[in-house]
């Protein structure tokens, strides 16, 4: 055979495809270094290549790279170190930030705490000048004639009831509280409700409520246990009598 | 068009050509590079070498066997292969990529063979052609994607028959006796349709690549 009639199976030859005969053919021209059929062997070799490349592209899994390269022996420096140094500070970023939002959480509570006081003050400020400023509120003063007494006044209302504000309140024992009680003329005095001073030994407290002032003897303040009484049990420490 | 746009285009011809001239020459380059090391034993050449082909040999194997975890054992034998066969390889004129195919190609098709207990005394024949020297003097840039586009394309326009056996061809391994008794058509039949479908292919690929 010539050279012109292997041409075209020299693309089967290269993939083991040929018949017997034409492969013995093909062999012989190449082994005689046949510069025609070699050329045609590479344009075949070429195509062959290029037809395999055209395969449907599909994705090995990773493990595959790792298990080629591995069997010659070569380990892919690895980047686990990475992951786990940066899993290490994404652990300490987390924990800071959690301190952090604890530390916040509680400012903010004492925050609102404080707001609250300040909220509940500024009422408290609000209602005794507004005590002040109605018609009809009588003042009483107690105390002044005492050395170091709880001293004050106590101003009554018939319409908005009895407002204490007194200073040199003693220190309370653990456990006890401060009551202010209503004396009816001729009564038993009746609870009034229960406070505590602030640190400089000062207070103020406020019985809301229409009153008859004109039966009220005086307003009264005793030391009492943490849940009150319904009579006093100690001696009172601010008598002011109306 | 407008004169200036045309002329913009026309002002950028030479320098895609340089680009692509470039980028050709790189990519013999390096695997002119690679040839090297392989052929020197560096391990950490395989490295590389599988970034480059693995993908394209796992395709391929994949097309063939059908099958993952065979394809994944067969991209292994074809890098160890490739591996002990390389001192034949000629590191200045070979061309690495389609002999790497080749391997991983004949690979599968040895695989099915024996699965299927068909031409076993095939395999030697194989062993044969992909002897490295083989694989001198080869238009390496036939992988390039431009080509293996123009080829698919040229490969969608062939009649079904045509389609069919240069798929029984290539990724089954039949010889033409086979495909006839396995499309029942006469032996000539089948024939016909190798060689003018492989001339289509071919003037394809020719034309790829003076284009």
């Amino acid at each position: 055979m010539t050279c012109e009639d292997l041409k075209d199976g020299f693309e089967l030859y290269s993939l083991g495809l040929c018949d017997a005969e034409e492969r013995s053919e093909i062999a012989a021209h190449l082994e005689r270094g046949c510069d025609t059929c070699q050329k045609n062997l590479r344009g075949a070799l070429a195509l062959n290549a290029a037809m395999f490349a055209s395969a449907p592209s599909v994705r090995p899994r990773r493990r595959l790279r790792r298990r080629v390269v591995e069997g010659f022996g070569v380990r892919k420096a690895g980047w686990g170190w990475l992951w786990a140094l940066a899993a290490a500070c994404m652990a300490a970023i987390a924990v800071w930030l959690s301190i952090q939002e604890r530390r916040r959480t509680t400012e903010l509570a004492e925050i609102r705490q404080n707001l609250i006081e300040v909220s509940s003050e500024r009422d408290r400020l609000a209602q005794a000048f507004n005590f002040f400023n109605q018609p009809g509120t009588r003042q009483v003063n107690f105390g002044s004639a005492q050395p170091r007494p709880p001293r004050g006044n106590v101003f009554v209302n018939s319409r908005l009831g009895v407002l204490l504000i007194a200073g040199n309140l003693p220190p309370l024992g653990p456990g006890r509280t401060y009551e202010m009680w209503v004396i009816p003329k001729g009564g038993a005095p009746v609870p009034a409700g229960l406070f505590q001073s602030a640190g400089d030994g000062s207070a103020m407290h406020l019985l809301n409520g229409p009153m008859d002032v004109a039966s009220l003897g005086a307003v009264a303040v005793s030391v009492e246990p943490q849940a009150g009484s319904r009579a006093p049990t100690t001696t009172p420490i601010i008598v002011a009598a109306l | 068009m407008r004169i200036d746009q045309r002329e913009a285009i026309l002002r950028l011809v030479p320098a895609t050509f340089a680009y692509a001239f470039l980028q050709v020459a790189l990519r013999f380059k390096d695997d002119a590079d690679l040839a090297r090391r392989l052929k020197a034993r560096d391990p950490h050449v395989m490295s590389t070498l599988y970034e480059r082909y693995g993908r394209l040999a796992y395709s391929l194997i994949f097309r063939v066997v059908r099958d993952a975890s065979t394809a994944e054992d067969l991209v292994q034998e074809t890098f160890l292969r490739v591996w002990n066969r390389a001192q034949s390889f000629d590191e200045q004129r070979g061309a690495l990529g389609p002999w790497i195919l080749t391997v991983a190609r004949n690979r599968a098709i040895d695989h099915v063979r024996s699965a299927e207990g068909r031409m076993l005394s095939g395999a030697l024949e194989l062993d044969r052609l992909e002897n490295p020297k083989l694989f001198s003097d080869l238009e390496d840039s036939a992988l390039s994607i431009d080509r293996a586009r123009r080829l698919k394309a040229a490969f969608e326009k062939l009649t079904p028959q045509q389609r069919t056996v240069i798929e029984m061809a290539y990724y089954e391994g039949l010889s033409q006796t086979e495909m006839a008794e396995r499309m029942k058509q006469p032996l000539g039949t089948v024939k016909t349709w190798v060689r003018t479908a492989l001339k289509t292919l071919r003037e394809e690929l020719t034309e790829a690549m003076l284009a």
